[in-house]
This record gives C-alpha cells, sequence and structure tokens, in this order.
C-alpha cells in the first residue's frame, strides 16, 4: 500500500521509531547481553572481570540454597495457583448470574485487590499474622488452637505468604474468566437442557473445553507471575525462617545485595530465566497438544 | 434464559457474592481502620476490630509529614510522566509498525519483539550497572525512562491500530496530510480505549514499583512511595497504628484511579487478546 510514498516513509518512520529503538537498545538489549557476558566472569565493582566460563553456574548448581529456592518457588506456586485458578472459577460462574449494579458493585471490589502493591500487601498481613494481636491467631483461637508464629515457624511461612498471593490475584483471574463465560453461546447450554443435562454435566462437557485457551492464558501467565514473586517474603519474612521462604528471585537479589562478586547472581537470574521460560513452554506444549487431538 | 450457572438459587448467590466480596475488602478496610487506633490498641488482646476512640489525629500525623508528602508528591509527578511517556512511545512506534512500509522493517520487528521474552527480573542487575555508568542513579530519569519503551505495549496498540479503516488514511493522504499528522490528527484522538489501559497499567507499575527505586534512589529526598513504606515499616517498629495509615493513604491513588476508569479496564478484558 501507499508505495509511492515509500521513500518519504521512512525518514517519519524512523523518527517515530527512534524513541522505542534507543529505549529497548540501553535498557534491555545490553543489559540482557551483559547479563551473560557478565556471567561468565568474576567481577566486582572495584575490579576488572575475570573470564571464568561456567564457574558461576556450577556455584549456584552445587549451592543446595539455589536448588532449595527453586523448589520454594515451586511449591509456593502449588499453593497460590490451583486455589486462585478453581476458586475463580468458581465465582466466575456465579457471578455470570448477577445481573445489574449489584453485578457491578461486587466487579469493582474483587478487583481492588489487584490494584495494590505487594509492599502494601505485606504490611497488611504482617498486621494479621501478628503474634498476640493479629486476626490469624484471633480465628485460630475460636476454634481452641494456641497462638501460631505464622511467619516464623517452617511449616506455616510458606503457606501464610501465598495467602495475600491468593487475594492479590484473585480479582484479576476472576474477571478474565468472566470475559471468557460470557463468550460462551448459550445455545449450548439450551441444547444441553433440552438433553436434560445436570450443572456439573453442563460444566464439565461445556464449560470446561470451552474455556481452556482462557485457563492457558491463565495457568502460564500465573505460573510465571508466582515463580517469580519475591516482594511478599522479602518484606515478610526477609526469606526465612531458615530460607524456607527464600523464592528465586529473593535469592538472586540478596546475593547481588550482600555478594562482593556479582557474576554469581547475575548467572543464577539467567538461570532461573531458562528454567522458567522452559516450564512455561512444556505447559504451553501440552495444553496445545490436547487441544489438537480434539480438534 | 439457560440454566448454565451454578445453581445456589437467588439468595444463596447474593450471600455468597457478598461474602467473597467482603473477603476481598476485608484486608484494606481492617488496615484503614486500624489507621484509627491509638499505638497499644492496635495489636491489642483480645482482638477488636473496631478501636474504642476514633484516633483521626493518626492519618493528619501523616498527611503533615514532610517526608510522606515529598514521597507522595514526587512519586504522583513521576507516575504521570511516565505514563505520558508509554502512552507516546509505544504509540507511535505501533502505528509505524501498523500502517507504515519502511526499510527494514521486518528486522526492527523482530528486534523490538526479542525484546519481549527477555524477563525483567533477569536484567534488573545489569540494568542497574548499566543507569549506573550513565551516571543516572538518584535522578528521575532512573525511574522514567528504562521502562518506557515496551514491546508489550507497543504491541496491544498495534493491534488496536490495525483494525483502524484504511479509508480514513487515504482520503487524509490524498488531502496532503503527512504521515505524521495522520498519526496525529486522526490516530490518536480515537485512540482513548488503549490509551486508558496502558496509561493506568504504565501508572500503577510506577507507583507500586519497589526493587528498582530501592536499587536506585538512595537519596532520602527522592524516595517514593513504596520505599517510604518500606522504610517506615523497618525503622519505627512500635508505630503500627501510623504504618497503616500511611500505607492505606499510599494505596488510595490507585485505588481512586481504578474506580474512575473501572469500566474502561473491564471492557478491555475482554479484548485483550485472549481469542
Amino acid at each position: 500500500m501507499f508505495k509511492k510514498n515509500y521513500r518519504h516513509d521512512n525518514l517519519t518512520a524512523y523518527s517515530m521509531l527512534a524513541p522505542i529503538l534507543v529505549g529497548l537498545t540501553i535498557f534491555v538489549l545490553i543489559p540482557f547481553a551483559y547479563a551473560i557476558y557478565l556471567s561468565f566472569t568474576d567481577w566486582g565493582f572495584y575490579q576488572a572481570p575475570v573470564f571464568v566460563g561456567f564457574k558461576n553456574y556450577w556455584v549456584n548448581l552445587t549451592d543446595p540454597l539455589f536448588t532449595k529456592a527453586i523448589w520454594t518457588g515451586l511449591k509456593f506456586t502449588l499453593y497460590v495457583l490451583p486455589a486462585q485458578l478453581v476458586l475463580a472459577f468458581l465465582f466466575a460462574n456465579v457471578l455470570k448470574g448477577l445481573k445489574g449494579k449489584f453485578s457491578g458493585f461486587v466487579k469493582s471490589s474483587i478487583y481492588i485487590p489487584t490494584v495494590i502493591s505487594g509492599i502494601v500487601a505485606s504490611v497488611i498481613f504482617v498486621f494479621i499474622y501478628d503474634y498476640l494481636g493479629g486476626l490469624a491467631n484471633y480465628i485460630a483461637g475460636l476454634f481452641g488452637s494456641e497462638p501460631i508464629a505464622w511467619l516464623a515457624e517452617v511449616k506455616y511461612a510458606l503457606p501464610a505468604i501465598a495467602i495475600p498471593a491468593i487475594w492479590l490475584g484473585f480479582g484479576i483471574t476472576t474477571l478474565i474468566m468472566l470475559a471468557g463465560l460470557l463468550d460462551i453461546s448459550e445455545s449450548y447450554y439450551e441444547a444441553a437442557d433440552l438433553e436434560g443435562a445436570g450443572t456439573f454435566t453442563k460444566m464439565w462437557y461445556i464449560t470446561l473445553p470451552l474455556m481452556k485457551n482462557i485457563s492457558l492464558f491463565l495457568l502460564v501467565t500465573g505460573f510465571t507471575a508466582q515463580l517469580s514473586q519475591f516482594e511478599l517474603s522479602w518484606v515478610m519474612t526477609g526469606g526465612g525462617p531458615v530460607n524456607e521462604t527464600q523464592t528465586p528471585n529473593l535469592y538472586i537479589l540478596l546475593h547481588f545485595l550482600n555478594d562482593v562478586m556479582i557474576g554469581r547472581s547475575i548467572a543464577a537470574a539467567l538461570m532461573f530465566f531458562v528454567v522458567l521460560g522452559s516450564i512455561s513452554l512444556v505447559i504451553f506444549k501440552i495444553l496445545n497438544s490436547e487441544k489438537a487431538v480434539e480438534g | 434464559m439457560g440454566k448454565s450457572t451454578l445453581t445456589f438459587g437467588k439468595a444463596g448467590v447474593t450471600v455468597l457474592s457478598l461474602l467473597i466480596t467482603a473477603l476481598a475488602i476485608f484486608p484494606l478496610l481492617w488496615m484503614a481502620i486500624a489507621g484509627f487506633k491509638s499505638q497499644e490498641e492496635v495489636l491489642a488482646t483480645p482482638f477488636k476490630f473496631l478501636p474504642n476512640v476514633w484516633h483521626f489525629e493518626n492519618y493528619t500525623v501523616i498527611l503533615r509529614d514532610p517526608a510522606f508528602q515529598k514521597a507522595m508528591g514526587i512519586t504522583f509527578i513521576g507516575a504521570i510522566i511516565f505514563m505520558a511517556l508509554s502512552v507516546v512511545v509505544n504509540a507511535s512506534a505501533a502505528y509505524v509498525f501498523a500502517r507504515l512500509d519502511f526499510r527494514f522493517k521486518k528486522f526492527w520487528w523482530v528486534y523490538v519483539m526479542l525484546t519481549y521474552f527477555i524477563p525483567g527480573f533477569s536484567i534488573t542487575i545489569t540494568s542497574f550497572i548499566v543507569v549506573n555508568k550513565l551516571g543516572m542513579l538518584n535522578t528521575m530519569g532512573v525511574l522514567i525512562l528504562p521502562g518506557a519503551a515496551s514491546a508489550g505495549s507497543m504491541f496491544f496498540f498495534r493491534q488496536f491500530y490495525l483494525n483502524v479503516p484504511l479509508a480514513l488514511e487515504e482520503a487524509a493522504l490524498i488531502d496532503g496530510a503527512n504521515r505524521f499528522k495522520i498519526f496525529t490528527n486522526i490516530f490518536l484522538p480515537m485512540s482513548l480505549p488503549p490509551f486508558v489501559i496502558i496509561g493506568i497499567g504504565a501508572y500503577l507499575g510506577y507507583w507500586n514499583a519497589f526493587v528498582w527505586p530501592v536499587m536506585t534512589i538512595t537519596n532520602e529526598d527522592m524516595f517514593q512511595i513504596m520505599q517510604y513504606i518500606y522504610n517506615f515499616r523497618s525503622g519505627r517498629v512500635a508505630e503500627m497504628h501510623l504504618l497503616m495509615a500511611s500505607s492505606f493513604l499510599a494505596a488510595l491513588p490507585t485505588i481512586a484511579l481504578f474506580l474512575i476508569f473501572q469500566k474502561y479496564i473491564v471492557a478491555n478484558l475482554k479484548m485483550s487478546g485472549l481469542k
């Protein structure tokens, strides 16, 4: 189209593209290339980089804390993601039946936590988990439990941090699910009604298969988001007790802040990026192949 | 209407919805109310939801704290500039990729989209080294410039521009308008829906940012609002009631922004490229 303006377009095109090209080059591509380079060196702020091959990668791989951090991240994701997706799916189905002002009120209210920062959420939940005056122990007390140090005990700390993560993401997940539900044509359900199908039959054979794309989207984005989570544990527990809540990104950050040599934390960041990328890819492939069979 | 929803009966649905809504809002509400309690009462046992005496002065103490005012003000200004910049930079690039033909277009498209797959955290450390070498630490530039150009936002605008009818542009071209004019006079005015989404996303991202400001801003006069909260939390442990009040105040602008623009946000969830 408009081939006659081609030469003139070059100038316009490049002047309008310049900001994004310069920005991405300086702040994304150069740091990325630099990260790859530095990950193969021993480097501190006060000395020149020395090439060390795969040493940094090896140091991380053999550090039990690094593998533990990956496991912690996976465990955390396992606490948050299924709960969030199932709750959001069920509640989106409830919301679908609501009409009018009340529905609008509910939709806006459940979305509000989504705009809250991880820092503010941490502040609230530290308060909720307080040993003596907190809400969590008050509720536990109603069931006859002695006060629990939620954020300081190995078996409770990670689940305790998962709760605010579920809270933060519940609203947006529900609304995306709802958008998907509203796209499903009513005629499917009407046909099923004529056949005498029950609520759960319809959900299993109509709703779930038609929600596959949205679920996939939420699964992959949620997976990477939860596995990358570190603000909550940084502020609420600092990674403790005994590194129990040290997620991969927190591991990387703490090493960067505390170590003299930086190559190692950069290598960890790149390794984590590869792990994250390949897991998303695998999830994507699995769900895609099932979809292909279904045809 | 076909009964496609879970059947709880009308009353059941209403009660359940209210319950979930309450659960979603309760933590914030509790924080807001804790902001009205006295220092002793905020974590007192036995647990009580409402304060015995409402201490309105907690909120005024925070609002009058110069450090809080400074942090709110500077974060607000930064967020507005960041929002405007990311909209302009990404929208203009999107227009070029959607509508113009130019030399090496394929190459630059791949170049830009490649960055989409580089997760922010894997380059946080080296970005810090880069901005340090550029002498940008403790400047507004370090907070505003690095995130402004974004392949994801650009892509979102482009999808929108691809759907604008060609006829609109052809008429203007015949009238002798140049491409830049067409962009500013035709495309920008009709871009409100993507503006709102990308703009609010940028605003929220800036306002809620924590790690990047902590790494790059050490001058207390330039502390961003989440940095202020974080420092407050670690520095003044006993003043939980003031921490609650200030955290709630810090969250208010984002909640207000959402409530004002919620129609656009919810409507856009439907067109966010899920199908």
